[in-house]
């Protein structure tokens, strides 16, 4: 078998499965599963966070912002971790409390508004396709990489796939095994690292560690200093893309249901931490792939022209195993890695938006009579309506795959990070808060593309990717200003919130 | 319990008497310590840029990194844990600590 068909079959295998293991699962114990997953303690708490977490951006796009831009793609790693700090220490076990499992619930409740309800459906929805394009171009690029194809080919089968696993796991009713996907992720990124710095003669059981050595290579063989801080980019713009991805963090909707599956508040805020680590465990590795794909590239005298080093950069990973002459069936593994990785990711977000405009569109709008099957038939159509809406915006991907997530992260940032914040630490937010913040949060987003070319001094203060360090504190302000001047909320949610949210030890 | 001629107040700065207090106290302590390591650092390293000190952070090396790329690169996420656990550990105690006073079992 030569390379490429290598890495098809393990890539088969991989998917095969987790189907298989599933089923299993299911047969063996199906009461015991309850809102997306088994409860397995603390640790296995943790590893379904970071599966949860773990997409084409963290296992293709930090490589590539890394390997493009150096020292500006750290705050991409910085900015995916840090998030979990606000997320812990702010929002965590107060929304827990508050026992709202999505988005829209938890701003119909809080604000009481069906319209705010209505906009942070929009919104929710509008994030997971964002995040789903990335996710659909990672997808295409392994595809195209395996089966020696073009890009749109390799989207479109991808896409496929995605919706015949869709299909054939929601037919069989498949449960996600989510510690296993973290496993099998983690490995497929990890072991083909340490093989590479083997390989390259470096420190391999810590590629983590041992790609500093090749750092200083870099610069002594070639000149080429990696780590320049700020060089080509200000330090606003780090920061600004930094804050961003952090607040966006904190706004996730797919990431702040997470705090559902662990039967009390004290497991979930320990589980916590334990995704953080586990995350942190592929973000301390992924600077290695940047910097060995730079090194050999300098060996092999390829100096590519600045375009062409963009189109290349979300594979680098790939490519740089390949280059180094890794065996077929281990560039099979790190590709079943990212493939599954992103695969999941789309799934789980395409399932939850379609059962967002299913639940809060459909049925809370539309058709407030709508029986259980047609709500199912709105369900299953809305899958491929989303489906199709992001392969189309995915044919002509507008960014790198970290770049188009980050836009998604700057939504969540500028809209439901504040609502949720002040929703849960101020009692005074009220719907015309709630909805003007909203409206001026999606307003910063769409800021540059929109007004750019008119004000320029726009573009510079809310950059597409880094929105939200302006932003969210914007959004904030908005929201107190208009609660303020508008008649405060009712006093049942006050005392729920002074209560329950913050008073259960009282 | 709460007085019926009291509104009902939630702030984060002005958290009420008892587990709200402390719980908000170590959120604000730990804000400042996410904050001034993420971007007070980046401060420091823009700031030092060309003189003596910022070739320092960036000559220095640690694990054969320039001093500034594993603090951002590898230090960081490891710091972010850190809070985390500090997070927990003080939350579990004022828990435990307040679950005691109101003679309730711990959660």
């Amino acid at each position: 078998m030569n390379d490429s068909s290598w890495s098809i079959f393990v890539v088969l295998l991989v998917l095969l499965s987790f189907i298989l293991v599933g089923l299993r699962q299911k047969s063996r114990e199906s009461h015991e599963y309850g809102f997306g997953g088994r409860y397995t303690g603390r640790i296995g708490g943790g590893a379904a966070i970071a599966s949860n977490w773990m997409s084409a951006a963290s296992l293709m796009g930090l490589a590539g912002i890394i390997y493009l831009r150096g020292y500006q793609g750290l705050a991409y790693v910085i900015g995916w971790t840090g998030g979990y700090v606000l997320l812990l220490v702010l929002l965590a076990s107060q929304i827990r409390r508050f026992g709202k499992f999505t988005t829209p619930e938890f701003v119909g409740e809080r604000y009481g508004s069906p319209a705010a309800r209505l906009m942070a459906a929009v919104i929710a929805i509008a994030i997971s396709v964002i995040y789903c394009v990335a996710q659909f171009k990672g997808i295409g690029l392994i595809f195209a990489f395996m089966f020696d194809i073009g890009y749109e080919q390799g989207v479109t089968y991808g896409a496929l796939a995605v919706v015949s696993y869709l299909v054939i796991s929601g037919a069989l009713g498949v449960p996600r095994n989510q510690q296993l996907q973290y496993l099998v992720i983690c490995v497929a990124f990890i072991v083909p690292l340490m093989w590479l710095a083997k390989k390259l003669g470096y420190f391999w059981l810590l590629p983590q560690f041992g790609y500093g050595r090749a750092l200083t290579d870099l610069a002594r063989e070639f000149r080429i200093d990696f780590t320049l801080p700020f060089a080509g980019d200000s330090l606003f713009e780090w920061c600004a893309l930094c804050f961003t991805l952090m607040v966006g963090t904190g706004g996730l909707p797919h990431v702040l249901s997470r705090f559902y599956t662990v039967p009390n508040v004290r497991d979930a805020r320990w589980s916590v931490v334990w995704g953080l680590f586990f995350i942190a465990l592929i973000y301390w590795s992924a600077p290695a792939f940047a910097v060995f794909g730079r090194l050999l590239e300098a060996r092999h005298g390829i100096v590519f022209a600045p375009e062409t080093a963009r189109a290349a950069a979300d594979v680098i990973a790939l490519k740089t195993a390949l280059m180094a002459g890794l065996p077929g069936w281990l560039v099979g593994v790190l590709a079943a890695g990212a493939l599954s990785a992103a695969f999941f990711t789309v799934a789980g977000l395409l399932m939850t938006g379609a059962a967002s405009i299913s639940h809060d569109l459909y049925y809370s709008f539309v058709n407030p009579k709508a029986s259980e099957r047609a709500r199912m038939q709105v369900a299953k159509g809305g899958t491929l309506v989303l489906a199709a809406l992001v392969l189309l915006v995915a044919m002509n991907p507008p960014g790198l795959i970290a770049e188009i997530t980050a836009v998604a992260f700057a939504l969540a940032g500028n809209t439901i990070f504040p609502l949720f914040l002040l929703g849960i630490w101020w009692d005074r937010a009220n719907r015309y808060g709630a909805i003007a913040g909203m409206v001026t949060g999606v307003l910063c987003t769409v800021a540059a593309p929109l007004l750019g070319g008119i004000l320029p001094g726009v573009a510079s203060y809310f950059p597409v990717t880094a929105s939200a360090l302006c932003g969210a504190p914007l959004v904030i302000c908005v929201m107190i200003a208009v609660s303020l001047a508008t008649p405060a909320p009712p006093e049942e949610m006050r005392r729920f919130l002074e209560q329950e949210v913050h008073g259960h030890l009282d | 319990m709460s007085r019926p001629e009291k509104s009902h107040k939630v702030n984060l700065f002005r958290p009420k008497e008892g587990h709200m207090r402390d719980e908000v106290h170590i959120i604000l302590a730990l804000l400042f310590g996410w904050g001034v390591c993420t971007f007070g650092f980046q401060f420091l390293v823009y700031a030092c840029r060309g003189t003596g000190a910022g070739s320092l952070l960036t000559r220095l090396t640690l694990f054969n990194l320039p001093l500034h790329f594993w603090f951002t690169g590898q230090f960081l996420p490891l710091w972010f844990i850190v809070l985390c656990v500090i997070f927990n550990i003080y939350v579990d105690r004022i828990s435990e600590y307040h679950s005691r006073r109101r003679d309730r079992s711990y959660e």
